[in-house]
């Protein structure tokens, strides 16, 4: 196997497992008083900034940063098992999740010392959301072909034209980490001359436009910046460096447990199905839908391994989103094949509206944070192809 | 010591091409030879007990480094199943030289012997079928039902005869009459008796990962090296989504199998995790195999060229020591154990 693509095993420490439970006997208490349901897919979709507070009390965000951030200073690891009990419970995460995830790291590794210290302490309570600004109308997974251009005015000042789709939550976010050509395209150099800068949506000039899915519900949106001008001070990084900065944060938007657990709360309630039927065919789709997460599970602690470890895992990442959200989408038809429930969001039963939720998502899955296409061409390129 | 003995194995089976398995072939004796002659073949095993001393990750690597090689010698059997099981149940390990095979389907029934050999003879009833190097192993680890309790017997199979039967890659998977045979044996729990088939499962899965990651190496070779409209296979973007799909398998798998034998080698019980193993290293064949041959074109669909070696023991190695679906039902029921809304931390348990 090349070294590209393979990382170091890892075994959970006792501080993961610790928090692991907390964070457990925390779920199952909010579950009990009714302050949420289970839902499939609620990392995009469940936005409660109330639960979001209350994980930022507990200091389960921003918990691998410096404390000077309002950070907890603990490891990845710790983390992962933060993440994965709130996935598997299906808590609604979203509002925070983008700027937990990938927005404070971003933050931490390319951010002045005056941004990070007004943000990073926001996202770290659980009050202060981002979204991504990377693709465009005309940009999906070419995102050196981004039009979004940002100009320097005459007192320093940035002034951005162009728009954003896909934005998961723009309409509940404070800022939009936004990736704009700051020099013209040059055709021979196509990742030159962009950057990334941080905007506050509530800037004259923004406007945020809902896009419905399938389900009718409303996560997506398009982001229009007509004339927007944001300060100078909010490049992030260095001017021209924004496609390395966008790849390495794309690392930790592509590494986590979401991208196989977010059609787990379907399993969960499938389980209930098994456990009353014991039926040997259905016991025998949920081991090999078990045994699969089990595989996913090895392969993103590792990842979580590799970020204690210092190292910026792109590779395995790309890989692992690839065969874990292959795994969320064939959790449905595993389930729909071994069962005899149609899939409704109307339905009485509990499996019938997992099953819908679940389906009416199921083309997200594939598509966000790199489309499968594009992330096989980087295991490709870890395999020595190209 | 572990690079060192993976070294070693591999310098033999430079020396030994796979070849196609035969009635009259059905194993590279010449291989096994040298592999005991180097002490190979007691990796794993402590000295005082015959072997060559070592740790069960040791034998480990040289199983999965004889999978990859496709070498035709029972020693996933006496490294990972069989051996342990002996000393483990405190029974006279044969020397390790001599190929030991383990048939833990439960067919064959067991009487305990009340003539004055004491307790540890038993007389075994029925037939082991199924059974991995029949005809090529000399003993023959056989997990038996008595009216007590499951019971670990040791038999000498030297000479017995057999019925010819080999799975799809020509492995030895006859039957053995053991009607009547007086044999030594222990009493095993129920849950080691579980814990023995799981070995056995971890066992293939240890097999079928290296094996699998084989094929991935092969094929990616292959399509670095064959020009077809003017240049390799690997340019071209199809093939290229096909090469990065079988990476995503064969990696999920490794991940798994890899954590399965250390979580055993923590000491932690096998069961759910050889069966998880078991059931993905299985659940990968499919598109590995396929999408392998696929790139491979007709010449890897021929006995000249070597892919068959590894892809026939594939897609027999996922249908034994318990089938995916029989595995799967398992790992299911286990997970289930205590009640279904306690799921999420069963599977967290796993592994």
């Amino acid at each position: 196997m090349p070294s590209t693509l393979t990382l170091a095993p890892v075994v959970p420490s006792a501080a993961a497992e610790q928090v692991r439970a907390e964070v457990r006997e925390f779920l199952a208490a909010e579950l009990a008083a009714g302050t949420f349901t289970t839902h499939v897919d609620t990392w995009l979709s469940g936005v409660d900034p109330a639960f979001s507070r209350k994980l930022g009390e507990r200091g389960w965000l921003g918990m691998t940063w410096p404390r000077r951030y309002g950070g907890h200073e603990r490891t990845a690891m710790e983390r992962y098992a933060v993440t994965e009990e709130l996935l598997a419970a299906g808590a609604p995460v979203a509002a925070h999740w983008i700027a937990d995830r990938q927005s404070g790291p971003n933050l931490l590794r390319y951010g002045t010392e005056a941004q990070r210290a007004e943000i990073l302490p926001r996202i770290a309570a659980g009050e202060c959301y981002f979204v991504i600004g990377m693709s465009e109308p005309d940009s999906g997974s070419d995102l050196a072909s981004i039009r979004t251009r940002a100009t320097r005015n005459g007192d320093g000042d940035w002034v951005v034209n162009g728009a954003k789709v896909w934005t998961s939550n723009a309409h509940t976010s404070h800022y939009a980490i936004t990736l704009v050509r700051t020099s013209p395209a040059d055709p021979a150099h196509r990742h030159a001359g962009l950057s990334q800068l941080l905007v506050d949506l509530s800037l004259p000039g923004i406007t945020v436009n809902p896009i419905r899915i399938l389900d009718g519900g409303h996560h997506f949106n398009e982001v229009v910046f007509d004339d927007v001008v944001v300060p100078g001070d909010m490049l992030l990084g260095e001017e021209g460096n924004g496609w390395h900065q966008v790849t390495a944060e794309l690392a930790f938007e592509r590494s986590g447990p979401e991208r196989f657990l977010s059609t787990y709360p379907l399993i969960a309630e499938f389980a209930r199905r098994v456990a009353d039927s014991g039926d040997p065919a259905q016991l025998a789709t949920l081991g090999r839908v078990s045994a699969r997460l089990l595989a996913l599970r090895q392969l993103s602690l590792r990842i979580a391994g590799a970020l204690d470890r210092g190292e910026l895992p792109d590779i395995p990442a790309a890989l692992v989103k690839d065969v874990g959200t292959t795994f969320e989408a064939d959790v449905i038809d595993e389930v729909r094949r071994a069962v005899d429930v149609p899939a409704s969001l109307d339905s009485p039963d509990p499996l019938g509206r997992a099953l819908a939720e679940a389906q009416l998502h199921a083309p997200g899955y594939t598509l966000r944070g790199g489309t499968n296409e594009i992330l096989r061409g980087i295991v490709a390129r870890g395999l020595g192809l190209r | 010591m572990r690079d060192l003995v993976v070294a070693t194995v591999r310098d033999i089976l430079a020396a030994h091409e796979p070849f196609v398995l035969t009635r009259e072939r059905p194993w590279d004796s010449g291989l096994w030879a040298e592999l005991a002659e180097a002490g190979l073949t007691g990796v794993g095993i402590p000295e005082e007990a015959g072997g060559s001393g070592g740790e069960l990750a040791d034998a480990v690597a040289i199983v999965a480094t004889l999978a990859a090689g496709a070498a035709a010698v029972p020693v996933a059997e006496q490294l990972l199943v069989a051996a342990p099981a002996v000393l483990a149940a405190d029974l006279d390990l044969p020397a390790p030289d001599e190929p030991l095979s383990a048939a833990v389907d439960g067919a064959v029934t067991a009487e305990p012997r009340d003539d004055g050999d004491g307790p540890g003879s038993w007389t075994l009833i029925g037939t082991a079928t199924d059974v991995a190097w029949a005809g090529v192993a000399q003993h023959l680890v056989v997990l038996a039902g008595s009216p007590v309790g499951p019971v670990l017997a040791l038999v000498d199979v030297a000479g017995r005869e057999t019925t010819h039967a080999a799975n799809l890659a020509g492995e030895p998977r006859g039957s053995l009459v053991l009607q009547g045979v007086t044999a030594a044996g222990a009493l095993l729990t129920e849950r080691q008796a579980d814990e023995l088939r799981a070995r056995y499962a971890l066992a293939r899965a240890v097999q079928l990962s290296a094996a699998l990651e084989q094929v991935l190496a092969w094929t990616v070779q292959y399509a670095g090296e064959r020009q077809q409209f003017g240049r390799p296979l690997g340019k071209f973007q199809a093939v290229q989504m096909q090469l990065a799909e079988m990476a995503g398998e064969v990696t999920a798998v490794a991940a798994l199998v890899d954590s399965a034998v250390q979580a055993i080698e923590r000491g932690d019980s096998p069961v759910l995790a050889a069966a998880a193993a078991k059931v993905r290293a299985g659940s990968a064949v499919e598109v590995v195999a396929r999408l392998a041959h696929q790139v491979h074109g007709a010449i890897g669909f021929t006995q000249e060229h070597r892919l068959h070696h590894l892809t026939r023991r594939c897609w027999s190695w996922r249908d034994e020591a318990g089938t995916e679906t029989a595995w799967a039902r398992v790992l299911g029921a286990g997970l289930l154990a205590d009640g279904p809304d306690a799921l999420w931390p069963a599977l967290t348990r796993v592994l």
